[in-house]
């Protein structure tokens, strides 16, 4: 019996499976659901019922940074058949990666923790308390992955997580006025102020992260460097991301006509749930609790292994799960680690999830544009890329993207 | 005296009047056959960002300064063998022939030799390396004085490390022999753990049968990638050295047209084999039965089927061999007598006495689960696979029926996120 012993292979594992429930439930859900867990539902949610569709246009940018960034990614994997960290160890040394995998742990245990805070909200819908649910939900998590029957929860988490897709049936089912809708979409208009720029950048943080470049280059290196046929590969990425944002427009469109229009903003998972009340009525809140608890569950268990076997790959760690604990200890001290802390910081009161949050978000927001410059310099390298080297208009847009996250995380610092 | 190839680069280097004419930005190792390789030049860039390539002999020392033994350096002209330590061999993965794994190269040890020139001594993959590296030495020093232990350092011998590269195979002759003593499966987790081109390059390091015994290892969804990147020629080569089973199992997850192109580069009789083993659904015993078995006529002695054993091709070609197969003219199946009894009886007495006449056997169409089914029921090592007219078309042996029934291996699925 053999056991992946390889990040990539863990994410190899992972696309083909997803092109297996592709074939049933269409590759633009998968996405879209990955797209949507639990942080990206919550800063949907509260986007959408603070702003109302004014924030629409944000997604539509935020879609074209997505592609245009995760191409990057996918046509770097396909020229070379490594790993975006590996590009990066082999072309700019030790310290810049090391810094760089700093940052993505951090930046992913802030993720992670917030998986188990989506399990506390939805748990805590049903009656249950978190001190119950989210201890349990991590010796779970940790038993299923490391012991590999993992397997036989996953298909029902997948299934269960879908359940975002069913904002798009209720926003359709308000009627709300899309004439209005595709103005406030299509019109860009900006708002100075210090919420404003926190939900901004908390989409931002949702969409694109180096965690997904990082994530997209794996995938596509490990089905081999297949540049002759990239044309299906952007096609998938394309509208991978272009569906996981239509979900998320939606997210907002019926948060926005049920609870922006009655002036109420999210604060809680009963008041979240609300915005899928058109669909499904009395049962909302139960759609809600149950594909919010399978959502995080999903996350809460590929993304931790995955950090893990990101960072050890890189650092030359012994790493896998078919390694004895005893010969692998930083693969297992960081799985477990990247588990517990998150779990206790949802747990203990007041502040320490927010604070994670927040230094997940400054993770996040500093290391994006360092690792869009990252890229754009491997993307543009003639001995790397050849031929595919970067067009300059995605190098122009990629700037911009990166100067732009630079200049809201300053506004934000300056404000906050 | 040893010095660290990541306390060279960014260095000045100091002519012989000490004045400083540029940093250093790489150096140059040549490859010598049955030789460690020797430090054949240092790449400087000189100010205006010009660089150029001082060669090893005009270098009087590397540590604790570069310091050259002239003040006007000539210049070095590659000849096309040398090794570029940071840009080829830092930071990238390499093969650990001792360990059988993949280390990453956190530095590089150089050696100085009686005569002041430098050689390539080993390459530092520890702990104290990488935080010699993050300039964290310090605070790994602090441990040693605190907690009384540090990090440790793993260094392995140049020698006993191969650096696998596409375009860049210069360290392959070395290796290969040692390269090719390594268990395939090891080889097979080092081909799945490394990038797509270095794995290649790796497998075309091997001989065919060693190739071949290692991707018959490799997890089956990543085989036929692996065989598409070798040259169409090598690919077939590498498919007759395989079993005929694990070959047909291959061919079957290509699409039509490559199977046929392969099958065509490859030996007619070993295409034919595996054309037949094709014709059959992969989910039944004739999709996981190898062809490779003995038969014997069932009118020879004892002691003239010891004999025909050792003279047939066949038997030597079979390397699992628990059970003779006792066949007539047509190839029917008479029975099968195990090697023990052949061993152990009167060597006059007639195969067909000393064969069990009528011996478990499954059709080719049974499912593979069923077959398992039967080989766990007889505790067989093997069961003979015939068709309706009982004639003898191949065995299932004991690991393949296993294979059917274990799925891939629980264990290896992992959680996934897209």
């Amino acid at each position: 019996m053999k056991l992946p012993t390889r990040f990539s292979r863990a994410v190899r594992r992972g696309a083909q499976r997803a092109m297996i429930y592709a074939s049933i439930l269409g590759p633009g859900l998968i996405t879209a659901s990955a797209d949507n867990d639990a942080p990206g539902i919550a800063t949907y949610s509260m986007a959408g019922s603070r702003f109302g569709y004014s924030f629409l246009w944000i997604i539509v940018w935020i879609t074209l940074g997505e592609v245009v960034v995760q191409e990057m990614a996918a046509r770097m994997g396909a020229v070379t058949g490594k790993g975006l960290t590996d590009l990066i160890r082999e072309r700019f040394g030790l310290r810049l990666t090391f810094f760089i995998m700093l940052g993505l742990v951090l930046a992913n245990l802030g993720t992670t923790a917030a998986q188990f805070a989506g399990v506390a909200a939805s748990a805590e819908l049903f009656g249950v308390s978190r001190y119950i649910a989210v201890p349990v939900a991590a010796a779970a998590v940790y038993l299923l992955v490391t012991r590999g029957s993992y397997r036989n929860v996953e298909k029902v988490l997948l299934v269960l997580s879908m359940f975002s897709v069913a904002y798009i049936a209720s926003a359709i089912l308000v009627k709300p006025d899309w004439s209005e809708i595709a103005r406030q979409a299509l019109v860009p208009r900006l708002q100075f102020s210090t919420d404003y720029l926190l939900a901004v950048l908390a989409t931002v943080g949702t969409t694109i992260t180096p965690w997904a470049a990082v994530y997209m280059q794996a995938t596509v290196a490990d089905k081999g460097a297949d540049i002759e046929h990239f044309g299906h590969t952007r096609l998938d990425v394309i509208s991978g991301a272009a569906l996981g944002n239509v979900v998320s427009a939606f997210i907002i469109i019926s948060t926005a006509a049920t609870l922006f229009v009655r002036g109420i903003t999210v604060e809680s998972a009963e008041q979240a749930a609300v915005a899928l009340a058109p669909v499904a009525g009395q049962w909302a809140e139960i759609l809600f609790g149950v594909g919010l608890i399978a959502a995080s569950l999903l996350a809460a268990s590929v993304l931790p292994l995955a950090t893990t076997y990101a960072v050890c790959e890189v650092m030359g760690w012994a790493r896998g799960l078919n390694t004895r604990r005893a010969d692998a200890p930083a693969f297992y001290g960081l799985f477990a680690g990247l588990i517990v802390i998150s779990t206790l910081v949802v747990l203990i009161p007041g502040l320490p999830l927010f604070l994670l949050m927040w230094l997940s978000q400054v993770a996040n927001s500093l290391l994006l544009p360092i690792v869009l410059v990252v890229m754009l310099l491997l993307a543009n390298d003639q001995l790397i890329m050849g031929n595919w080297r970067n067009r300059r208009i995605i190098n122009i847009i990629t700037l911009v993207l990166a100067v732009l996250v630079t200049a809201a995380s300053l506004a934000l610092f300056w404000a906050g | 005296m040893a010095v660290h190839l990541s306390q060279l680069i960014g260095k000045t280097v100091y002519d012989e009047r000490n004045r400083a004419l540029g940093r250093c930005l790489d150096v140059l190792v040549e490859e010598r056959s049955h030789a460690t390789p020797i430090v054949c030049a240092l790449a400087v860039r000189a100010s205006g960002a010009q660089e150029l390539l001082v060669p090893a002999q005009q270098v009087a020392w590397l540590a604790p300064a570069i310091i050259l033994t002239t003040d006007a350096p000539s210049e070095y002209l590659p000849r096309g063998n040398e090794l570029w330590l940071r840009k080829n061999v830092l930071d990238r993965q390499i093969v650990d022939l001792e360990g059988h794994q993949l280390v990453r190269v956190n530095d590089i040890q150089l050696i100085r030799r009686g005569d002041g020139r430098y050689l390539l001594g080993s390459v530092a993959v520890g702990g104290a390396s990488l935080m010699r590296r993050l300039g964290l030495e310090k605070l790994n020093d602090l441990g040693q004085r605190v907690i009384g232990s540090k990090v440790p350092d793993r260094y392995i011998p140049w020698t006993e490390v191969a650096a696998v590269q596409p375009n860049a195979p210069i360290r392959l002759r070395v290796s290969r022999e040692k390269l090719q003593a390594i268990n395939a499966a090891d080889i097979a987790d080092i081909v799945e753990e490394l990038d797509r081109p270095s794995g290649v390059a790796l497998l075309e390091m091997l001989d065919d049968e060693a190739a071949a015994d290692a991707i018959s290892e490799v997890e089956d969804e990543l085989q036929p990638a692996l065989l598409a990147a070798l040259p169409a020629a090598r690919a077939a080569d590498v498919l007759e050295a395989m079993d005929p089973d694990d070959a047909a199992d291959l061919l079957a997850a290509l699409e039509e047209e490559d199977r046929q192109d392969y099958m065509s580069l490859m030996d007619t009789e070993e295409s034919a084999i595996v054309g037949k083993l094709l014709a059959y659904p992969v989910d039944s015993a004739g999709g996981i039965m190898t062809t490779e078995y003995t038969t014997v006529p069932a009118d020879l002695t004892v002691a003239e089927a010891l004999v025909h054993l050792r003279t047939s091709p066949q038997a030597r070609e079979d390397e699992t061999m628990y059970y003779l197969h006792v066949v007539d003219v047509s190839g029917h199946l008479q029975g099968v007598a195990s090697l023990r009894d052949l061993v152990m009886a009167d060597p006059d007495a007639r195969i067909s006495e000393i064969m069990e006449g009528s011996p478990v056997t499954v059709d080719v169409l049974t499912n593979q689960l069923d077959v398992a089914q039967v080989v766990a029921k007889y505790n067989l090592l093997e069961v003979p696979v015939v068709d309706q007219e009982g004639v003898l078309h191949g065995i299932v042996t004991v690991d393949d029926a296993i294979d059917a029934v274990i799925p891939t291996a629980w264990k290896k699925r992992l959680p996934r996120f897209f």
